[in-house]
């Protein structure tokens, strides 16, 4: 438990009722100001291990401390007000204006209505948003583009330590996702959040994660840098992942 | 209230009669009404058309009415449950010792006629077959097609009885509305029915009214039946129905009744000429009442009828507003409720969702051991009626309200509370306000039904007018329900545009 840890996971399993498990003995760890990118298809895992941060799911067995502290300890509520989150979908609420659906945790938070709007105003360009344009929209009157910008901009509007993101960019064409790419590594250095990225595509993975996480039938193939990953993948299924994306070989 | 002047018995100096749901009855009824109104001070509050003699005589036992006209041998057989007696006098003497000691209810002196039931076979069936007696039916009855009242149907003194005495099997029989069976009769659709033999419209049409040569059918002696209470409370009244003791023969009473059957007099017409004839009413009394049938044309019936339409679409919008709005204060909380509980949430919704299958006549006549007759019970039927749509509305609403959204707003923080209030209610604001519409719409056209618990509304019109086959009477009664539901279903719809939450759909 060093002071550089802000995510751990120890001996962690995930069974579901009928015996089979979701995550199976999993020791894994995530360093202050970090984006790990955690790679696998669906049914690896990933998703129930990102739900284990902000205990929509709990360990059947194991340990997860956020921030060095047991997360067992915490109020579920005032926990996932300290980590961002991102879905697929961007899951915006549809009858909220944009302004709304970014000061959704500030206002959770209780802030005053100045410092919500303080903050909307400078949040929105961070994410390359005009905020006088957007604030009293729609989400459905928004592109998906914009749209995950929002969710991403809501994620980080109460300034959280932490930031998880569940597949943000995977809905979006290839065109607008390489500008949210472009977009959040910018985000990355400005704002040096740690960041955990759920992705099926091993190309965003390279991309954006400092390390990167093989997640395959709730058991870790491998945890690295692109650049081990690369050289020396730990096992054939890592190895025939890379093999596949063979042009990320810069 | 104008609904609660009207609907709800007020006690002190006022008498209700009440009267079964048949023409003959509610004159009687309203004689007996008029008669009071000459000679006393009491307000007199008329709950006529209560659905057959178990439901009046419910309300009489509780106390929902002070009396109404009933026949001697429909309270030996089908009250008391004994087997029929031939001797009038026999039959008097032993339900009013019978009736006195088990429920303190009082017959005053008969009227002077008996309305027994009797089969009646149309004119040329008679003559072919070579029909005089109900003996001689028993061989030709599988060939004979019978339309007979549904009370008939079921009475031990009527159809069943009928049959185990002379060994009847018809070929077919049908369940008909009084008014109706005539019609069918003579249109030739079915040979024999069941009439009254102090039926105006034997006089027209043209049946062979058969002898009950085994002396099947008692003897059916009318009378008022009073609740002694009454009598303790208002002495005098026994002694002003009295004036009324073999006042009317069976062909003065045939022929009252053809005048509103067949001529189109009103029933307060004709009871006040009665009573004028028998000077049992000052010449001066003037009777509002005009001729109905075939004077005017429907709209400006509709116009001389507006006094009584606005009350009783007064009462119509109580009946089912208080129901819809008891169902809202119930349905509401409990689909909250269930969404959080969501285990035995199907159950609980498909136990309420049988209530919807039990038929409205029915779910109302359950009502009155329990609540009586009026208002009450039609107000807890259309209560338990509007349940339903709004409860599976709003739970399916809140609990298929975007599940991605909710999901999300859970992994940011929101409370369960917080989701509900600011998610899940507003996105299922749209499903809810139509569980609403539907219900209110139910709630109206069930609320006719109610005008057979004596409850009033627009069913007193239609069920009027079913009596007297008369198309326009039943028309005012459901022309307004149907603009009633249309209006209501308009104001709700606008309100569900109204809490449709603004960027559900593009709106620039």
């Amino acid at each position: 438990m060093t002071n550089t840890c802000e995510l751990e996971v120890q001996h962690l399993s995930v069974r579901f009722p009928d015996g089979t498990y979701a995550l199976q003995e999993i020791d894994w760890e995530v360093h202050q100001s970090e984006t790990m990118a955690i790679i696998g298809e669906s049914g690896s895992g990933k998703t129930t291990l990102l739900r284990l941060l902000n205990r929509l799911a709990e360990p059947s067995s194991g340990h997860v401390f956020i921030q060095g502290h047991p997360a067992i300890d915490q109020d579920p509520i005032a926990l996932r007000r300290r980590l961002g989150y991102v879905p697929q979908d961007g899951g915006l609420f549809p009858h909220w204006t944009i302004r709304h659906n970014v000061c959704l945790v500030p206002q959770l938070l209780e802030w005053s209505t100045e410092q919500q709007h303080d903050r909307f105003t400078t949040l929105l360009p961070l994410v390359n948003l005009d905020p006088t344009v957007i604030a009293d929209r729609f989400p459905i009157e928004l592109s998906g583009g914009q749209r995950q910008r929002v969710a991403i901009a809501r994620a980080i509007a109460a300034d959280p330590p932490i930031v998880l993101l569940d597949e943000p960019f995977s809905a979006l064409d290839p065109l607008t996702r390489h500008e949210l790419h472009e977009q959040f590594l910018i985000l990355k250095t400005q704002l040096h959040k740690t960041m955990v990225l759920i992705t099926h595509d091993i190309t965003e993975a390279f991309r954006l994660g400092d390390r990167i996480t093989v997640l395959k039938d709730g058991r870790i193939h491998q945890i690295g840098t692109p650049q081990e990953l690369l050289t020396s993948p730990a096992t054939p299924y890592v190895a025939s992942l890379i093999e596949h994306h063979s042009g990320l070989q810069q | 209230m104008l609904w609660a002047s009207s609907v709800l018995a007020s006690p002190g100096t006022s008498i209700v009669i009440g009267s079964k749901n048949f023409l003959e009855n509610r004159l009687l009824a309203e004689m007996f009404a008029q008669l009071i109104e000459s000679h006393t001070t009491l307000t007199v509050e008329r709950r006529f058309g209560l659905a057959g003699t178990q439901i009046c005589f419910q309300a009489l036992t509780n106390g929902d009415i002070d009396l109404y006209p009933e026949y001697t041998g429909t309270g030996l057989v089908t009250i008391l449950d004994e087997p029929a007696m031939q001797d009038p006098s026999a039959v008097l003497n032993h339900v009013r010792s019978e009736f006195r000691k088990q429920w303190n209810l009082w017959w005053l002196a008969p009227l002077g006629f008996d309305n027994s039931f009797a089969l009646a076979l149309r004119r040329d069936r008679a003559k072919a077959l070579n029909i005089r007696t109900i003996t001689d039916l028993v061989g030709a009855a599988k060939n004979l097609r019978a339309a007979f009242g549904f009370e008939f149907i079921q009475r031990a003194d009527g159809l069943r009885g009928l049959k185990n005495l002379y060994g009847l099997e018809f070929q077919d029989v049908v369940g008909m509305q009084q008014s109706l069976k005539y019609e069918a009769a003579d249109k030739g659709d079915v040979d024999l029915l069941d009439v009254y033999t102090t039926d105006g419209r034997l006089a027209v049409y043209d049946f062979v009214v058969l002898e009950d040569d085994r002396r099947f059918f008692p003897p059916y002696d009318a009378a008022a039946l009073v609740r002694g209470e009454t009598l303790e409370q208002y002495p005098e009244l026994s002694k002003i129905l009295s004036l009324l003791t073999n006042a009317l023969s069976p062909e003065r009473m045939r022929e009252l009744n053809f005048r509103i059957q067949e001529q189109g007099e009103t029933i307060p017409q004709v009871a006040y000429d009665a009573l004028r004839t028998l000077h049992l009413v000052k010449e001066t009394q003037q009777t509002t009442a005009t001729t109905t049938k075939e004077s005017t044309s429907f709209f400006s019936y509709m116009w001389e009828q507006r006094t009584m339409l606005r009350v009783r679409t007064g009462e119509h919008l109580s009946l089912a507003g208080i129901g819809l709005l008891l169902g809202i204060a119930l349905a509401l909380p409990l689909a909250f409720i269930l969404e959080r509980w969501r285990g035995g949430a199907e159950t609980m919704i498909r136990i309420i969702g049988m209530s919807q299958t039990i038929p409205s006549i029915a779910l109302l006549a359950f009502m009155i051991p329990l609540f009586g007759v009026g208002a009450l019970p039609a107000i807890m039927a259309l209560w338990i009626y509007s349940l339903y749509p709004i409860l599976r509305n709003t739970f399916s609403g809140l609990r298929d309200a975007a599940p991605s959204v909710v999901e999300t707003g859970r992994a940011l923080g929101m409370t369960e509370w917080q989701i509900l209030r600011s998610v899940r209610l507003p996105l299922a604001a749209p499903t809810i306000m139509a569980g609403i519409r539907t219900s209110a719409i139910w709630t109206i056209g069930t609320a006719t039904l109610a005008a057979f618990i004596g409850a009033g509304g627009l069913g007193v019109p239609i069920v009027s007018g079913l009596q007297l086959a008369d198309v326009r009477v039943i028309l005012s009664g459901a022309l307004p329900v149907t603009i009633l539901a249309l209006v209501v279903d308009g104001l709700l719809g606008s309100i569900e545009r109204f809490v449709r939450p603004r960027g559900l759909e593009v709106s620039r």
